[in-house]
C-alpha cells in the first residue's frame, strides 16, 4: 500500500514537471522578446541617430571618379573623369564645392587606366602606351603642383600568358604605391625610384583579391577570406572572427577607408556601412544600405572618405542611362535627433526578385526619409520554396494582419486576389490619362465594374520577325500558320510556349472557363505548321530550359533567342517577347539583313496582345494604404518608367520612347560587331520610333496569364507537336484538367 | 455514491490537460471556422447559407468528395481484411517478431521519400514502364490517367499495414488460450475456432482499427501533393487539395463551409460505429 501511494505521489509530481517545464519553456520565449523591446523602451522610447544622405553636386558631369583622398589641410582631392578629360579637382569645404586644379598632362590623357590620390595629394596613374599593338602599361606621378614624371617600375612579366595587366593600384602613405596585377600579385613599390619593398602573394588559388589601404595597414579580401598586413613588416596580422564573419553576412566589400593609423576601418558593402575595430568582437553597422542609395542595385560605390566620424562622402557610378552624369559625390551626416529606423515602415512583397522594383525602393526611401521600405521577395532560389508554398505563406500573413503593403502580381492570381477582396480600387489612385500612358495596357485588370485592383507598370509585346517568305504584316493566324515552314527546328514546348501569348487571350469564355474547340483550333494549327517531327534530338539547352516556370520565364522567351536563331539559319520565323531586353537596334539591325524582312503583332487567335509586367495593387489590409499609395504612384512616375531592367517596357509613353530611340548614342555612336551580325549603335530615325510606338499604342489585350493553365497546354502542346496526341485529345485533357481548377 | 463522485473527479483532473490543449488547439479554433461558414472570404460580412449553397453546387467539392469516399470505401475494408490475414498468419508463426518489424518500415519511411520512390517508378519515362518496355508490353502515363487512383490505394495499404497488423496481433495476445484448448477438445476445427472465437474476441479490436485506418487515410494527402502537386487526376484530387487551394486563394467562405460539413460527417460516422459496436 506505502509502495502504491509512493508510486502515485511520484506519477503526480512527473506529470506536475513536464507541464510547467513545457509552460516554463512558452513563458521563456516571451520574456526574452519583452527584455528585447523593453530595453530599447528603456532608453528613450526608441532608438535614435541616422546617418542622412544628400546628393552632393559636381560642378560637371563626371563619367567617373577615380579616388579622393582628405589632405592634411582639410582639403578634399579627386581625381576623375569630366567632359572627357582626366582632371583633378578640390574642394575646400568637405564637398559642398569644387575647383579644378589642373587637367592631367595632354601627353596622359584618353589611355588612363588606373588611378589613385595621396593623402599629400598626388596622383598615380597606369596609363596604356599602346599603340594598336598589344597593352603596354606604364606608371606616372603628378606631383600636387601638376609636374609630372614616370615611375620607374614595370610589371614582372607574366608566367604562360603575354603580358601581365594591372587591375588595381592604390597609394600606403605618400611615398609607396601598391599595384595589383593579373596574376594576384600585389607589388609595394617605392615611388621615387621604382624599387620593389616587398610582395604579397596569396598561392596560386586563382581567387581574386582587392586591397585596401588604411595607414600602414593593408587588407586583402577574396570573396572567402580577408587578410591584414603591415606594410611597414610584411607581417601578417589577425583581422578577427568578427570581421570575418560579418564580411561573410554582409557582402564583398566596395570601399574602405579609416580615421587612425590602420587600427580600425569603416567599409561598404551592398548592404550599408560598416565600422570593425581589429580584433574586436563586434562589428558595427552605421548605415543601413536598405535605407539609402548604398542598398541600391543601380549604384556601385568606388571610393568612401570619412571625413570624421559623423561625415563621410561616397563615390559612386551608376547605371542611369538618362543621367547626363555617371558619377556622383553622396555625403552621409549623422542626425542625433533622426530616428535610427523610420517610424513607417511600407511592406512590397513580389514572388520574384525584381530589380525594378528594388530600385523603386531605394529611390522612393531616398526621397522619403519618414518610410523604411522593406521589399522581400520570396522565392530566392536558394531555399526549395515552391509558388504555392509562398503563396499559402502570404494568405496567413495576410489574414493575420502582418501582410504587405504592395504586391507585386507576377505569377499571383491577380484576379482572384481582386473578387476576394485582398486588393484595393486604385481608380482614385491611378489617373487616366491617354496622352502620357498606354492606357490600354494600365486598364488590363479593369472590371466590368469598373474597379481596378492591379495596374502593370510594364508591358512585353508578343512578336514575329521574318522574311517576306514567311511573314506579312497583320496577316491573321491561319495565314500565317499555313505557310510550310514557320516552325522549322524549333522545340515542340518552345513553339507552344511562344505562341501561347498571342492566342490564350482568346480562349476564356464568359462563364471563365475555357473554350475546348478555341485550343483544339490552336494545337491544330499549330500542329499543321509543325508538320511531322524530327527525330528525337538530343536534349539540349534550349529545349530543357523552354516553358519553364522560373522567374525569369519572359526572358527565356525573348524574341532576341529567336533572332540569332534566324541569324544561324536554324529558324525561319523569330517569335517571342520583345521588352525584356529592348534592344531595338538589333531588332532593326536583324530585319535589315533579311529578306524583305519585316516584324509585327504576333499572330495569334487573340489580336493586338500584350503581355503585362510588374503588376502591382495595394492590400486591403495593409497597414499603410496612404505611403502604399504613393510608392505605386511614384512607379508611373518618368523617373522610374526610364529605368530598364529587364521586365519589360514602360507604359508611360514618354519612358517608352526615350528607351528605344537610342538618344544615348548622340555624338557617341559605335559599332557593334558579333560573329552573325554588325550594325551601328545610333539614335533611331523618327520613322523607326513611330513604327514602334504605334504598334505599341495598337495593343488592345492582355494576355492570359494563370500559371496552371499555361502548364497544361505546355504539356499537352508538347505531346500534339512530338505526334503523341491529337489535337482534341490534348485539348480535352487540358479542358478537363484547367476546368476543375477554374471549378474552385 | 460518494466516493464515486470522487474518483471521477479525478478521473477529469487526469484528462484536463489534454482537454485543455483540444480546446484550444482544436475545439475553439473549430467554433471559429464554423462562424466564418456564415460570413464572406474576406471582408466576413453576414451571408447566411450562401457559403453551403455554393459549396454544394461547386463541381470541384463534389469531385473531391466523391474520390475522398470511394478512396474511403475501396481501402479500408481491403486493408483491415489484409492486415487481420497477416497478423492470424504471423501471429502462429515463429518469425512473427521479425516480419512485423518489416511490415512497420514503411510507417517509418518519411512522406518525402516515400513520394520520391513513387516519382522514381510511376513516372511516364520511370522505372515501371522502362521494365514494361523490357517486357515489350506497353507504357503508361501511371500518374495522370485513371490508373493513379489504384497507385495511390496500393500506396495506402503498403504504408499502412504494417500497423494495423500490430493493432490487430494485438488483440489477439488478448484472446485465452485455454478458451482455443476447450475447443479443440469439443472437436473444432481450425476454421471453426478463427470464425466462432478469433472473430468475436476481436471486435473491440476493429473499432479502433476502423477509426484509426479511417483517419489515417486522410494522410495519404501527403503523398499524393509531393508527387503531383495542387492539381493531380482527377481520380485522386481529394478533399484536402481542394482546401489546399481554396486556402491559397483565400477561398475561406467555401473552405470554411466545406470543413464544417466534412467534420460532421466525420463525427456523424464516429458516432455510427461506436452505436454499432456498442449495440453488438
Amino acid at each position: 500500500m506505502k509502495y502504491k501511494s509512493f508510486q502515485r505521489k511520484v506519477c503526480i509530481l512527473f506529470s506536475v514537471v513536464l507541464i510547467l517545464g513545457s509552460l516554463a519553456g512558452c513563458e521563456k520565449k516571451g520574456t526574452a522578446g519583452n527584455m528585447g523591446s523593453a530595453e530599447e523602451e528603456d532608453v528613450s522610447g526608441r532608438a535614435m541617430g541616422r546617418y542622412m544622405e544628400e546628393e552632393l553636386s559636381l560642378p560637371a558631369d563626371f563619367s567617373s571618379i577615380y579616388d579622393m583622398k582628405k589632405l592634411e589641410d582639410g582639403s578634399i582631392r579627386m581625381a576623375g573623369c569630366s567632359e572627357d578629360r582626366e582632371s583633378v579637382w578640390e574642394s575646400k569645404d568637405s564637398g559642398i564645392s569644387w575647383e579644378k586644379v589642373y587637367d592631367f598632362p595632354d601627353e596622359i590623357q584618353d589611355n588612363v587606366r588606373y588611378t589613385a590620390v595621396s593623402p599629400g595629394g598626388r596622383i598615380a596613374c597606369a596609363y596604356d602606351e599602346s599603340r594598336d599593338t598589344d597593352m603596354k602599361e606604364i606608371f606616372y606621378m603628378i606631383e600636387p603642383d601638376g609636374s609630372f614624371g614616370r615611375i620607374p617600375f614595370e610589371l614582372p612579366q607574366a608566367e604562360g600568358v603575354n603580358m601581365n595587366l594591372v587591375m588595381q593600384i592604390l597609394f600606403v602613405g605618400n611615398e609607396q604605391i601598391l599595384i595589383g596585377d593579373a596574376q594576384g600579385i600585389f607589388h609595394l613599390v617605392n615611388a621615387a625610384d621604382g624599387s620593389v619593398v616587398r610582395t604579397f602573394e596569396f598561392g596560386s588559388s586563382g581567387k581574386l583579391y582587392l586591397a585596401v589601404a588604411m595607414g600602414k595597414m593593408l587588407l586583402f579580401q577574396s570573396d572567402s577570406e580577408i587578410l591584414l598586413y603591415d606594410s611597414e613588416t610584411g607581417e601578417r596580422k589577425n583581422t578577427g572572427e568578427a570581421m570575418q564573419n560579418g564580411i561573410t553576412e554582409s557582402g564583398m566589400l566596395r570601399a574602405a577607408d579609416t580615421l587612425d593609423v590602420g587600427e580600425s576601418i569603416y567599409y561598404v558593402t551592398e548592404q550599408g556601412m560598416y565600422h570593425y575595430r581589429f580584433g574586436g568582437s563586434v562589428v558595427e553597422q552605421l548605415i543601413d544600405g536598405g535605407l539609402n542609395s548604398l542598398g541600391s542595385s543601380s549604384v556601385y560605390v568606388n571610393t568612401l572618405l570619412m571625413l570624421d566620424e559623423g561625415n563621410l562622402l561616397v563615390a559612386e557610378s551608376h547605371t542611369n542611362e538618362d543621367a547626363k552624369s555617371k558619377a556622383g559625390l553622396l555625403k552621409f551626416t549623422y542626425s542625433a535627433d533622426t530616428p535610427s529606423k523610420p517610424d513607417k515602415e511600407l511592406k512590397v512583397y513580389s514572388l520574384y526578385e525584381n530589380d525594378s522594383i528594388r530600385q523603386a525602393v531605394s529611390r522612393f526611401q531616398k526621397e522619403h526619409a519618414d518610410v523604411y521600405v522593406h521589399f522581400e521577395a520570396a522565392l530566392s532560389g536558394e531555399d526549395g520554396m515552391t509558388v504555392s508554398d509562398a503563396l499559402k505563406t502570404l494568405t496567413t500573413e495576410i489574414m493575420a494582419g502582418k501582410g504587405p503593403d504592395v504586391l507585386v502580381l507576377d505569377g499571383m492570381p491577380v484576379e482572384t486576389y481582386a473578387e476576394k477582396g485582398i486588393l484595393r480600387d486604385l481608380s482614385s489612385v491611378i489617373e487616366e490619362n491617354k496622352e502620357k500612358y498606354f492606357e490600354d495596357v494600365r486598364n488590363a485588370y479593369r472590371n466590368k465594374q469598373g474597379e481596378l485592383c492591379a495596374v502593370p507598370t510594364r508591358f512585353l509585346i508578343p512578336m514575329v520577325q521574318a522574311g517576306s517568305a514567311y511573314y506579312v504584316p497583320d496577316e491573321d493566324f491561319n495565314t500565317f500558320m499555313e505557310r510550310a515552314g514557320v516552325l522549322n527546328n524549333m522545340e515542340p514546348k518552345e513553339a507552344v510556349s511562344r505562341f501561347w501569348y498571342s492566342s490564350s487571350a482568346a480562349w476564356r469564355k464568359e462563364d471563365k472557363t475555357l473554350d475546348e474547340s478555341r485550343v483544339k483550333e490552336f494545337f491544330g494549327k499549330l500542329k499543321q505548321a509543325y508538320g511531322e517531327p524530327a527525330a528525337p534530338a538530343e536534349e539540349n539547352e534550349d529545349s530543357a530550359t523552354a516553358g519553364s516556370a522560373q522567374p525569369n520565364r519572359l526572358a527565356e522567351d525573348d524574341i532576341i533567342r529567336g533572332e540569332f536563331k534566324m541569324l544561324e539559319g536554324s529558324w525561319n520565323v523569330s517569335a517571342g517577347l520583345f521588352g525584356t531586353n529592348p534592344d531595338y537596334a538589333l531588332l532593326l539591325a536583324v530585319t535589315e539583313q533579311l529578306e524583305s524582312g519585316n516584324f509585327g503583332c504576333m499572330p495569334g487567335q487573340a489580336e493586338h496582345v500584350f503581355v503585362p509586367s510588374v503588376t502591382v495593387g495595394i492590400s486591403s489590409k495593409g497597414s499603410q494604404p496612404e505611403t502604399a499609395e504613393q510608392f505605386v504612384k511614384y512607379l508611373f512616375s518618368g523617373e522610374m518608367q526610364k529605368i530598364s531592367q529587364g521586365s519589360g517596357l514602360p507604359v508611360q509613353k514618354e519612358a517608352f520612347r526615350s528607351i528605344i530611340d537610342g538618344h544615348q548614342y548622340e555624338g557617341n555612336t559605335s559599332q557593334v560587331d558579333l560573329e552573325e551580325i554588325s550594325f551601328s549603335l545610333v539614335p533611331r530615325t523618327e520613322e523607326e520610333i513611330q513604327k514602334l510606338m504605334g504598334l505599341a499604342e495598337s495593343l488592345k489585350t492582355p494576355a492570359l496569364q494563370d500559371e496552371v493553365i499555361r502548364e497544361a497546354v505546355l504539356e499537352q502542346g508538347e505531346k500534339v507537336l512530338k505526334g503523341e496526341a491529337a489535337p482534341e485529345e490534348a485539348a480535352e485533357a487540358v479542358t478537363q484538367k484547367v476546368n476543375l481548377y477554374l471549378a474552385e | 455514491m460518494k466516493i464515486r463522485g470522487r474518483k471521477d473527479f479525478r478521473g477529469l483532473l487526469w484528462i484536463l490537460p489534454s482537454l485543455l490543449g483540444v480546446s484550444v488547439l482544436y475545439l475553439l479554433p473549430y467554433l471559429d471556422v464554423f462562424r466564418r461558414s456564415f460570413t464572406g472570404a474576406v471582408e466576413e460580412q453576414f451571408t447566411g447559407l450562401d457559403n453551403y449553397r455554393n459549396v454544394l453546387g461547386n463541381t470541384a467539392f463534389l469531385l473531391a468528395v466523391k474520390n475522398t469516399f470511394l478512396f474511403t470505401l475501396v481501402c479500408i475494408p481491403i486493408l483491415i481484411s489484409a492486415a487481420l490475414l497477416c497478423a492470424v498468419l504471423l501471429f502462429g508463426s515463429k518469425y512473427g517478431g521479425i516480419l512485423k518489424s518489416a511490415f512497420l518500415m514503411p510507417m517509418a519511411l518519411p512522406a518525402v521519400s516515400v513520394a520520391l520512390l513513387w516519382r522514381l517508378l510511376f513516372h511516364s519515362q520511370g522505372l515501371v514502364n522502362q521494365w514494361l518496355v523490357w517486357f515489350g508490353t506497353g507504357e503508361s502515363d501511371w500518374m495522370n490517367t485513371g490508373k493513379a487512383f489504384w497507385i495511390l490505394v496500393a500506396g495506402y495499404i503498403w504504408k499502412n499495414l504494417g500497423y494495423d497488423i500490430i493493432l490487430w496481433m494485438a488483440g489477439l495476445s488478448g484472446i485465452s488460450e485455454s478458451i482455443y484448448e476447450a475447443a479443440r477438445v469439443d472437436g473444432a476445427g481450425g476454421w471453426q475456432c478463427f470464425l466462432r472465437i478469433t472473430l468475436p474476441n476481436l471486435k473491440s479490436s476493429l473499432y479502433t482499427i476502423t477509426v484509426l485506418s479511417f483517419l489515417n487515410s486522410f494522410k495519404v494527402f501527403r503523398e499524393v501533393y509531393l508527387v503531383a502537386g495542387d492539381y493531380p487526376h482527377e481520380s485522386i484530387y481529394m478533399m484536402q487539395h481542394l482546401f489546399n487551394n481554396w486556402f491559397q486563394s483565400f477561398s475561406f467562405d467555401k473552405l470554411s463551409a466545406a470543413a464544417v460539413m466534412e467534420g460532421g460527417v466525420l463525427l456523424l460516422v464516429i458516432l455510427l460505429l461506436q452505436k454499432i459496436w456498442r449495440t453488438d
